[in-house]
């Protein structure tokens, strides 16, 4: 849970509420938990209840909506933008602390209803159809709003891999010839 | 400045192509769809670029770990939820 938690929050502190938040709010639920859902199911559901609550609390960053119009690569370099882990595993690309916080920074610039769908269903695992369950979502929403989040880490990442092919190499971290 | 034609398609066509990425890389068209996106992309290297960065962004979204809390976190965490929750539970 606090994975999950950190995952959405982005920060260690507001995990930690997020967590506490999620099982008071369980044992308080519990006699209303009918057990038609996973266990994992209906507490993911009550974190993300939480955490949408705590962020109006917390007036975070507002919300917008992501059309596909604003991913749709203006010049022959924006399509062939590339993110710098050529010839790395991801798990060794994300050993880079570059590359991590990019990625990091670019799902916590994501609008809460479109992070939440890349977490839930990229990160965390679960099927479209488990992840719109949870937030409440027809299967079909939730994989527009997921396919929406990729295009905007897509975009933030390579953005990235541009900077370095500008400044060059980092060690052990080359990005990719773009041939363009 | 003249600006150089993005692609050798309109942009309908790309909005068309893009609408469809995430259900490619997840296997999820149909096999008729999925045949002519595949003809596209081996004719277009521009898309294809695009298609290896979306691909290569879920992977890294994949392995992504937030880092673990620790021992003396977990525990005081616990004792925290617990030490709210008694004066519920015997409200």
């Amino acid at each position: 849970m606090y994975r999950y938690a950190h995952r959405l929050c982005g920060e260690d502190e507001a995990a930690k509420d997020l967590v506490q938040e999620t099982f008071l709010n369980a044992y308080r639920g519990l006699r209303q938990f009918r057990g038609d859902a996973k266990i994992s199911t209906w507490l993911y559901t009550i974190a993300s209840r939480a955490c949408l609550r705590m962020r109006r609390k917390r007036k975070g960053a507002p919300e917008r909506e992501l059309s596909l119009e604003e991913f749709v690569p203006s010049s022959e370099g924006e399509f062939r933008l590339q993110i710098p882990i050529d010839g790395l595993t991801p798990q060794q690309a994300l050993e880079n602390k570059e590359l991590r916080e990019a990625l990091e920074q670019a799902i916590n610039k994501l609008p809460k209803k479109y992070r939440m769908a890349l977490v839930l269903r990229d990160m965390e695992g679960l099927s479209a159809g488990e992840a719109g369950g949870i937030m409440g979502l027809s299967e079909r929403t939730l994989k527009t709003r997921l396919h929406r989040a990729r295009l905007f880490v897509r975009r933030e990442l390579s953005a990235l891999g541009m900077a370095h092919t500008d400044r060059h190499v980092h060690e052990g971290w080359r990005p990719k010839e773009t041939g363009s | 400045m003249t600006r150089k034609k993005a692609h050798e398609h309109g942009e309908q066509r790309c909005l068309n192509i893009l609408r469809q990425l995430s259900a490619y890389i997840d296997d999820e068209l149909p096999e008729d769809i999925c045949a002519e996106l595949r003809r596209h992309l081996g004719a277009c290297p521009n898309c294809e670029v695009f298609i290896a960065s979306l691909r290569d962004t879920v992977k890294l979204c994949r392995q992504h770990e937030p880092p673990p809390l620790s021992a003396h976190d977990r525990a005081r965490l616990r004792q925290e939820i617990l030490r709210a929750w008694k004066p519920e539970a015997r409200a």
